[in-house]
């Protein structure tokens, strides 16, 4: 069963084979990234004639950005905060958020999960990661890796909920984008 | 007849295995010793085969028929991209080595795209070295018939593999199509996949039979293993490559992994025990392969006898 709510697929042409193990091929891309739980619904149209790869899909609910609080337990000592760290993942932009906020010289990392803040202010709600912009920069590395090799002139437009990427191996020109789209709202409709 | 076969088993006694393979008049090809396990590739006459398979019963090894050992096959992608590595080609290629051909993987400049897809001369004169191509493409039908360009020029047998059926008449400059081999994301584990494998090896091996029984229409001055034992021999030098293999075996020659310009005319001097140099029955010439040196073992009708 597909993890997401519609993947639909076109490949003009008699490229039944093709159709079927592209489908296979993305699925087995974005599960290796890890994006496939955050698309929605997906739709890809390839032209072999023209040549040209279209790939349009809608985004879950965005992701909130990480704050300190996320990355680990924040407690009110004497003297200031310690943040107990859960997640080490993220220690090394919690650190230098850490060091931007407070500087340097008021924060101690005395063992290597525990970090002391001299500080009255509570560093629970600073952001620490930009998720969404981790997530996006994940997306265009699979979708380049989905889009046939040869297809090297390429177009990304992103946005929060959406995104369309389009590849060909002839230059994009905006009739070919308008077409390109066309398509992919008539299988939206269908 | 000399019969290809391939030998895996302990370290401990295994050259037991190489000095009988030596007193019946057969060759080493390739020893490939991995801590304690040896993998020895070996050309034996086919009437001694069971006194070999008697020792190597006693030594409680494994022997099993090779039939691409001494084969040189190039496995041909059209980039060394992620698109189309490491999976497909990786395999095909691991499995060719199992099967004793020794193989080298090539990713074309600009074999990409399917109007733009194009190949040197360069490439096409590195993969004409070989005796047989592999060549990997994709999942559509337009782009695998479309990239017939690459290999019109090859001069050596090409089999084609991709993911749809394709009539071989469609495809008329290849020597065999193999289907349900396009580009995948996955290793091959299922049995329909390495059946997929299997077929390749039997095409493969088909496109160098073919070879082979073109050779023994005009046969060659002298065999390659025979070439490769003397230089061996009398150019010491070779031992001291750093290549897994420093003499590549072909069916119409070797590969000597030593530098050309040195080395050209320790080689040219060879002497066989008829009283012939190589320089006399074979071309030598640097190969399009670093700068090694291409021996070419020249027919009967161009030297007049064979020994």
């Amino acid at each position: 069963m597909d993890p997401m709510e519609v993947f639909k697929i076109v490949v003009t042409g008699q490229e039944d084979f093709g159709t079927k193990k592209y489908r296979e091929l993305i699925m087995d891309i974005l599960q290796d990234l890890g994006l496939i739980r955050s698309i929605g619904r997906l739709y890809v149209y390839m032209d072999i004639m023209d040549p040209v790869f279209a790939i349009y899909g809608l985004l879950r609910t965005g992701i909130p950005p990480l704050t300190v609080k996320d990355v680990g337990d924040v407690l009110k000592t004497e003297g200031g905060y310690q943040v107990k760290i859960n997640d080490e993942e993220h220690m090394s932009d919690l650190l230098k958020v850490l060091w931007g906020r407070f500087g340097r010289e008021r924060v101690e990392q005395p063992a290597r999960d525990i970090v002391i803040i001299a500080s009255d202010t509570d560093p629970s709600a600073l952001t620490v990661a930009d998720l969404e912009t981790e997530f996006l920069q994940d997306l265009t590395d699979g979708l380049v890796r989905v889009a046939p090799e040869g297809f090297r002139n390429r177009r990304n437009e992103m946005s929060k909920e959406s995104f369309f990427f389009i590849a060909a191996e002839e230059t994009l020109t905006p009739e070919l984008i308008a077409k390109t789209k066309e398509k992919i709202r008539e299988m939206q409709n269908a | 007849m000399l019969e290809p076969v391939m030998f895996t088993g302990g370290l401990y006694k295994h050259d037991l295995v190489v000095e009988l393979v030596e007193d019946l008049g057969g060759y080493v090809l390739q020893k490939n010793v991995t801590q304690s396990e040896v993998i020895l590739l070996i050309l034996i006459p086919s009437e001694d085969k069971p006194v070999l398979e008697a020792l190597i019963k006693e030594l409680r090894g494994e022997l099993v028929r090779a039939p691409l050992a001494g084969t040189e096959v190039a496995v041909v992608t059209p980039t060394l991209a992620i698109h189309h590595l490491p999976h497909t080609a990786c395999d095909i290629a691991e499995y060719l080595r199992r099967h004793g051909s020794k193989t080298n993987m090539m990713g074309l400049a600009r074999g990409v795209g399917r109007e733009i897809a194009q190949i040197n001369e360069y490439e096409t004169a590195l993969i004409n070295e070989h005796d047989a191509a592999v060549f990997i493409f994709g999942n559509f039908r337009e782009c695998i018939r479309r990239k017939e360009s690459l290999y019109r020029n090859i001069t050596v047998p090409v089999v084609v593999t991709g993911g749809p059926e394709i009539d071989k008449s469609e495809l008329p400059y290849a020597f065999e199509y193999v289907s349900s081999i396009g580009r995948v994301a996955h290793r091959a584990r299922k049995a329909t996949e390495i059946g997929t494998l299997d077929s390749i090896i039997e095409s493969v091996g088909r496109a160098l039979d073919k070879t082979r029984a073109d050779i023994t229409k005009d046969p060659l001055t002298t065999s390659p293993p025979r070439v490769m034992d003397a230089v061996r021999e009398q150019v010491p030098d070779v031992e001291y490559s750093y290549s897994p293999l420093p003499i590549a075996l072909n069916l119409g020659g070797v590969r000597v992994k030593l530098p050309y310009e040195r080395y050209k005319d320790a080689v040219k001097a060879v002497t066989f025990d008829e009283g012939v140099t190589l320089g006399e029955i074979a071309t030598i010439r640097p190969s399009r392969m670093k700068d090694y040196i291409l021996v070419r073992i020249l027919p009967a009708s161009e030297t007049g006898y064979i020994f």
